[in-house]
């Protein structure tokens, strides 16, 4: 017997076992009390968080169909340490909810789905992973089930994803007929220059241009984060982004190292109007969904200014980006999650003068937007820092130069938000919002995260060496 | 001419393609945007198994990844149609625009 | 021209023509029935191509099932009205223009690569045994992950489209 399928694919196992766990829990039916479950459902994704850090060796399985290293594993624990702070953001949501248990079991589904993508070594395991992770998280959407706007959403989002696998689909048939085969490593050395060639390419790269929601392919982003469940919606603009980033530097670096001068072109433009045009309509949005969907749009745009890159520096500082960029914005997230569970409000001007009786709260959102602004104390300067260098390194001065004016912009609509929590007086201030003993430990783990993650230095070498091997 | 061969295949393919992706942008009604998205996989449906025909036939990856396609293209179906039928049952109309407000 | 030739292109006609048919057609109804006939004659190119496995799968995945589901809501939400708005010209011109364009450059594309080696080894490869053997040993994991999205596919539609019961206070949500 040989145990190598249930070491190399542990954390595939232990997120099978706990969604057949809970798949078990829903047929019996002995819990019916919401608390109680949620207890065990964090405390099951505590420990498979955990486990995540022990015993990771290198190897692949399946004749090479999915293979993992500790670049992967690192990457994959980044996506289960979201998924476990989404988990407890979503409590307040989710404790008057019907479905909860069906709700962890899609939601574990699709991170299955995103670790067997980001393990993938042949294109058929990348579409069957990234099928499971988009196609659960449309239902995901519609969760909120007496909301119009909820299933509005869900079903911009299947068409979307469904339009971009198809495009995406289509790439990977014409490399399938250029080379032969699916394998990247095999695949990689057999692809030339030819015009079909390429064409493929750039439908692959329109397909994960659509899934990164990256200018011009942006347009489902905003209309479906509005309308998601907030824990969905985060869910989406971190994890779901995080794990396609992930494949997509593999993909980019590894399948594609022949052309990366057609795809740094291809790149800059694309980074370029994410960057210009997410911080231009992030200025003029209300709802604070609709408004983080757009700066999610932007910080995409640095995430692609570190690939341009095109070596492990620019992969290591994505990678770095991504972990700050999980405790920033499911900071500032959690807060959104916490006013809407709570109030039903989602704009703006309904944070006028939460300050005033929500002391803890406003801080854990003003550390987390200024994070995402990159302002220097934060892991948010840092992170920008390195992506900025990353994508310095190449030499690309016009580009860097309209990229780093865009955080100068940026930073407008950030403190717009920070003015209307902190300055901003109307009559009457939000009343104190009594949010779970939950809610609160995630905005610790967020805040923690997003000061620690900026002096610990020697976090950015490590993933620097890992990368390297 | 005379001979079937893989760019004849190819270009009905292509054809497929290009309807599909032309009625995913023009259309308004829900369903007919999922069927030209079906259009679509079929396009790719038709180009795997003619490659792996005509090309590589010693081995079946094209005919697989079709396999898997089409039980996937199931999957997604029946999600969008459950989405579909609770928009309808919540607010009752028939009339598609109402219901689709698509910025695309 | 021998058999196979005319039945090709009798099949492409068929398949490009009733795809037409589906994006053009205002009422939904004729949509699918097109489409389904699109889809014959999509599994007729199988057929010729020697996948007969993929051939009676197509048939009965998309046409037995997902185009009959397709219908089935389509009566049942009584949406077979041929009212459905167009999107403007300016769409639509850019619609064909896009598409148009994509298409030449896809086809001279193709042109350009393929008509060097085309090996016509006839063999039957599309058969059942052959693929059941590979499906179990070397695709065993793609199967296994396919069958996991049945199941999310399966639980998300019965929990979006199964009709709430309207619950009085303290009555107990049943499964």
């Amino acid at each position: 017997m040989n145990f190598d399928a249930f070491i190399l694919m542990k954390s595939e196992m232990s997120l099978t076992l706990i969604i057949f766990f809970l798949l078990i829990l829903k047929v019996w039916d002995g819990i019916k009390d919401n608390t109680a479950l949620l207890h065990v459902v964090n405390f099951l994704l505590l420990i498979n968080l955990i486990t995540g850090f022990f015993g990771n060796t290198d190897g692949s399985l399946f004749s090479g169909m999915f293979h993992t290293n500790n670049t992967i594993y690192l990457e994959k624990n980044i996506l289960k340490l979201g998924m476990f702070i989404i988990s407890l953001q979503s409590f307040d949501w989710l404790k008057n909810h019907k479905h909860l248990l069906e709700f962890y079991i899609l939601m574990l589904c699709t991170l299955l789905g995103m670790d067997f993508m980001i393990s993938s070594n042949n294109f058929l395991m990348f579409f069957l992973g990234l099928e499971l992770s988009s196609i659960p998280l449309a239902a995901l959407a519609n969760f909120d089930l007496e909301k119009r706007k909820s299933s509005e959403s869900a079903l911009k989002m299947i068409l979307s994803s469904a339009f971009a696998s198809a495009i995406m689909l289509f790439g990977i048939s014409i490399l399938y007929g250029v080379t032969g085969t699916l394998d990247f490593t095999e695949m990689a050395p057999l692809l030339t220059t030819s015009q079909l060639s390429i064409l493929a390419f750039l439908f692959v790269f329109a397909g994960f241009a659509f899934k990164l929601s990256s200018v011009p392919f942006h347009l489902w982003t905003a209309d479906v984060y509005e309308g998601a469940p907030v824990s969905v919606t985060s869910y989406l603009s971190v994890i779901s982004k995080g794990s396609i980033v992930f494949i997509f530097i593999t993909i980019l670096f590894q399948l594609f190292k022949s052309y990366d001068t057609i795809w740094v072109n291809v790149l800059n433009i694309s980074l370029l109007l994410s960057i210009t045009i997410g911080n231009l309509f992030a200025m003029r949005q209300e709802n604070i969904k609709r408004f983080l969907a757009f700066s999610s749009i932007a910080q995409m745009g640095y995430i692609l200014l570190a690939l341009t890159n095109g070596t492990q520096t620019g992969e290591s500082a994505a990678i770095f980006f991504l972990l700050v960029y999980t405790f920033s914005n499911l900071g500032a997230f959690g807060v959104v999650a916490l006013l809407s569970a709570e109030t039903g409000k989602e704009t703006i001007s309904d944070m006028k003068g939460f300050y005033v009786n929500n002391k803890f709260a406003s801080w854990v959102m003003a550390i987390c937007l200024f994070s995402l602004a990159g302002i220097p104390p934060t892991a948010g300067f840092f992170a920008k820092m390195f992506l900025v260098t990353a994508g310095a390194e190449k030499g690309n001065y016009t580009v860097i130069s309209i990229a780093v004016l865009n955080m100068v912009v940026s930073l407008y609509y950030y403190l717009r938000i920070i003015k209307a929590i902190f300055i901003d007086k109307p009559d009457t201030p939000l009343a104190k919002l009594n949010g779970s003993m939950m809610m609160k430990i995630s905005f610790v783990i967020c805040i923690s995260g997003a000061i620690i993650m900026g002096f610990a230095s020697n976090l950015f070498e490590y993933i620097n060496t890992i990368t390297g091997k | 001419m005379n001979e079937i061969g893989l760019s004849q295949v190819l270009f009905v393919s292509c054809a497929l393609f290009f309807i599909g992706i032309y009625g995913f942008l023009t259309r308004r009604n829900m369903i007919t945007m999922l069927m030209s998205v079906e259009l679509i996989l079929n396009s790719v449906n038709i180009n795997f198994i003619a490659f792996n025909k005509y090309l590589f036939a010693h081995k079946l990856d094209g005919l697989f990844f079709t396999l898997f396609i089409i039980t996937i293209a199931a999957a997604e179906a029946s999600v969008a149609i459950a989405i579909i039928i609770n928009l309808y049952r919540n607010y009752h109309t028939i009339d598609v625009e109402e219901v689709d407000t698509m910025k695309f | 021209m021998d058999f196979y030739d005319i039945l090709f292109w009798i099949l492409s006609v068929m398949a490009v023509g009733c795809a037409l048919g589906v994006v053009l057609s205002r009422n939904p109804i004729h949509s699918v029935i097109f489409l389904i006939l699109t889809f014959f004659a999509i599994s007729g190119h199988y057929l010729i191509m020697n996948a007969q496995f993929l051939a009676i799968v197509n048939i009965i995945v998309y046409a037995g099932a997902i185009m009959v589901l397709f219908l089935y809501i389509l009566m049942l939400m009584n949406l077979n009205a041929d009212a459905e708005p167009q999107k403007g010209l300016l769409v639509q011109i850019a619609g064909i223009l896009s598409g148009g364009t994509l298409f030449l450059v896809l086809l001279a594309a193709t042109k350009s690569a393929h008509n060097e080696e085309i090996n016509k080894v006839s063999t039957n490869v599309g058969l059942i045994t052959n693929l059941g053997k590979l499906l179990f040993t070397k695709y065993v994991l793609p199967f296994e992950i396919s069958s996991v999205l049945f199941l999310t596919a399966m639980i998300g539609a019965i929990v979006i489209g199964k009709k709430e019961p309207q619950l009085k206070n303290g009555e107990e949500h049943i499964a």
